[in-house]
């Protein structure tokens, strides 16, 4: 199960497979790495479990890195992602292309 | 599938808690003179029982703020907290609140508004509790609906307590199809955020055949962490595509403007009366007698010879008796207890005599004594004018009272009473009385008198009725009482009632207002003019003389005056005023019907008197058309239309003729 991780040259974040708020810390870290780069790239592919508090602080990145100028775009995102974000109504905030397979 | 709107109850559940509202304000203002703890649990019952109302017919803002009120009502109830003047004002302040919301609510419009807001945070701060930014405005709901509008905002903390949004979406997905709208307006900036608090809001739209107690059921562990509102959906059909729902609207646009509202056109003055149960079994006792009278008359016809006439007399008489009986009970529905007007004063006194820095102890008598609906709905505002006056400019400040010898405290009395078929309402002050000398000296300057000298205390006291001593500015220390007077009187008048005042100064004045039972049925005394039949309210008339010629002195400009006890009052000639010709010209082959009416005495030339008798009003105007000079018709026994007089109306023209 693999923590958050940014890759500084592309500002990408691959997300955990348990998104969650007990590992949020983390991705916080990460994506706050994620906005001092031009552009950003989420890989929420991975995901397998997600919670409010985890699409929360992805509403709030996106806005931040609209604000800053940052790109953002997504590598993927899972299905449990997806259901997740249709939940709660977060998919245009969000900005989530379709869900691909996991 | 059947649907039950909710929306035919609401009537029903506004009165109900108007009336609530009005024992809670009066408990409270007992609780402020230092009331028993039976006071604080009618309070209670009275808040609960409204904010259980508001929840079941759809008006979650009231609730909510219901709901807050109750919480700190709680903390009396069990003496967690010790009530002081502030506690109370602020329950005060919040009846006041409430009662704006139902208005609200009457009128279809949004019941939540800033003031509302502040208050109900005000509410909550006192229990030491803070809220979240005021939920989403709340629609009303009016109809039936296939769903639910869910407000739900959780608290910073559910996060971290274990609950999560999202789970409860889940659950709430599988009780129908749910749209859901984030607020994101909450949020803070990236590095303001902790991950494990909470600071989205939703507004779910769920469509479907779903119970309340279902959707609640889903919140039913975050009661505490959240604000939630569940109201049904207007309107709503389960496949009804074109319903713009709430995910068209931009997202991130903060919601602070209310949604359109559907809207019935709701009036706010409710057509109803509540009528005591007594009162109906004792219609249908009548209507089972009138039964009985009928089918014994009924045998009459059958065979009927010169012997059985004494029966028929009895039986006749026994008709006219229950036909009375059953008029008066009739009649009996619309009169409702004056004590719903005079409930709204032991507050108002309060709050009056606070800012302005005076005691002010009220009495109410016969608050039972019953009046016409329409009468009650129409006389509060002049008795508000009367109390506010009489505590303004009437009862002096406690240290002017000291100087005059008298307690601190000043009386103000109200009472209602039944005197002579009429309703007699009297408004009493032990205060300075009225200002002679300052009436007299403004009435000069304003044209009305052409000197004070000779003129008795009656007459002086007369003039703050006068229209034009109303309209200066208020500087002196008498004029608050002539400001809007005029009015007053004109809406007693215009009830068919009189007001007059007694005022001793040094001691009080009072004001009494007569007011008729009814304005269904007048007494009147039957004219003759031209032929027709005209009708005189008995209410108004003062005398009936025959004049000579000699006692008649015309004045230039065509007018005609005559002597009545130390005054010349003008004579109108009821045929020229109505136009109808063929009447008698000399004064000695008519009558003079001297009235009292709004402008003051009048003598209308008649024909003839026929006689006394009770008129049923029916209104012109909803049947024909406004005729100056006439307030309504009636019909007499033989069939023909009588018109009835409007006394006010025709010696106002006189006045205002005399004056031009």
């Amino acid at each position: 199960m693999g923590k958050a991780k940014t890759d500084k040259a592309d500002g990408r974040v691959t997300l955990p497979a348990d998104c969650r708020i007990a590992d949020l810390p983390a991705v916080k870290d990460a994506l706050r790495a994620a906005l001092t780069a031009p552009a950003a790239t989420l890989d929420g592919g991975a995901v397998e479990r997600v919670d409010t508090a985890a699409l929360q602080l992805l509403a709030v990145f996106r806005r931040e890195a609209a604000a800053r100028g940052v790109a953002v775009a997504w590598a993927g995102a899972s299905a449990a992602l997806h259901d997740g974000a249709a939940r709660l109504g977060l998919v245009q905030t969000l900005e989530l292309p379709a869900a691909t397979p996991a | 599938m059947s649907t039950v709107s909710l929306a035919q109850f609401h009537q029903t559940f506004f009165d109900e808690s108007h009336e609530g509202l009005d024992a809670m304000e009066t408990a409270l203002l007992a609780l402020d003179g230092g009331g028993d703890k039976e006071l604080v649990h009618g309070i209670f019952r009275a808040a609960h029982s409204i904010k259980g109302g508001a929840a079941t017919f759809g008006f979650p803002d009231m609730a909510a703020f219901t709901h807050e009120a109750e919480s700190l009502l709680d903390e009396l109830r069990d003496g967690r907290r010790a009530i002081d003047a502030g506690i109370v004002e602020l329950l005060l302040r919040s009846v006041d609140c409430l009662r704006g919301m139902f208005a609200r609510a009457q009128s279809g419009q949004p019941l939540a508004d800033a003031a509302s807001e502040a208050l109900r945070h005000e509410l909550a701060a006192a229990v030491g509790r803070s809220l979240a930014p005021a939920a989403a405005p709340a629609r009303r709901a009016d109809d039936a609906s296939t769903g639910w509008a869910i407000s739900f905002r959780p608290h910073k903390g559910m996060l971290a307590g274990g609950n999560d949004p999202l789970r409860l979406l889940r659950e709430l997905a599988e009780l129908g199809e749910l749209k859901a709208e984030a607020e994101l307006d909450r949020l803070p900036g990236f590095e303001a955020l902790d991950p494990s608090e909470c600071h989205l809001g939703w507004r779910l739209e769920l469509r479907g055949d779903v119970a309340r107690a279902a959707v609640k059921g889903v919140f039913d562990w975050v009661e505490d962490e959240c604000d939630l509102s569940i109201e049904p959906l207007p309107g709503a059909e389960v496949h009804n595509a074109h319903v713009p729902v709430a995910a068209a609207e931009p997202v991130a646009a903060q919601s602070s403007a209310p949604k359109a509202v559907p809207r019935e056109a709701a009036s706010a003055e409710s057509g109803s009366v509540r009528v005591a149960i007594d009162k109906i079994d004792s219609l249908i006792d009548l209507v089972g007698e009138l039964v009985i009278t009928q089918s014994m008359l009924d045998t009459f016809r059958e065979d009927f010879d010169a012997s059985r006439l004494e029966m028929l007399q009895q039986g006749l008489a026994q008709l006219a008796r229950h036909t009375r009986l059953l008029q008066e009970s009739v009649m009996g529905i619309r009169m409702l207890p004056i004590a719903s007007v005079f409930n709204r004063f032991p507050r108002m006194v309060r709050d009056l005599g606070q800012k302005l820095g005076k005691q002010v102890k009220l009495e109410l008598v016969g608050e039972q004594t019953e009046l016409d609906k329409t009468v009650l709905e129409k006389i509060g505002d002049p008795l508000v004018h009367l109390v506010r006056n009489a505590i303004d400019h009437g009862l002096e400040t406690p240290d002017r009272r000291r100087a005059a010898g008298k307690g601190d405290v000043g009386t103000l009395r109200l009472e209602a009473s039944h005197r002579n078929g009429s309703i007699v309402v009297e408004i009493s002050d032990d205060g300075a009385g009225l200002n002679r000398e300052a009436i007299v000296a403004k009435a000069l300057q304003r044209g009305l008198i052409a000197s004070g000298d000779g003129l008795t205390d009656d007459a002086v006291a007369d003039l703050i009725f006068q229209p034009g001593f109303s309209t200066a500015a208020v500087t002196t220390d008498l004029s608050g009482r002539g400001v809007g007077m005029d009015v007053v009187r004109r809406n007693v008048v215009d009830l068919g009632g009189s007001i007059g005042i007694r005022s001793v100064a040094g001691k009080g004045s009072v004001f009494t207002i007569t007011l008729p039972l009814t304005l269904a049925i007048i007494d009147g005394l039957t004219a003759v003019v031209g032929g027709e039949h005209y009708i005189v309210p008995l209410a108004s008339i003062v005398e009936t003389v025959q004049l000579r010629d000699q006692q008649l002195r015309t004045v230039t400009g065509g007018g005609e005056l005559f002597h009545f006890r130390d005054a010349w009052l003008p004579v109108l000639r009821l045929q020229d005023a109505f136009g109808c010709g063929g009447g008698k010209r000399a004064i000695e082959q008519g009558l003079v019907i001297v009235v009292e009416g709004d402008g003051g005495r009048v003598g209308l030339f008649v024909d003839e008197l026929i006689g006394q008798q009770q008129a049923v009003v029916k209104s012109l105007e909803a049947n024909y058309r406004r005729v100056a000079g006439i307030s309504g018709a009636t019909i007499l026994a033989d069939g023909s239309v009588a018109l009835i007089v409007d006394v006010a109306g025709l010696s106002r023209r006189m006045t205002r003729r005399r004056a031009a």
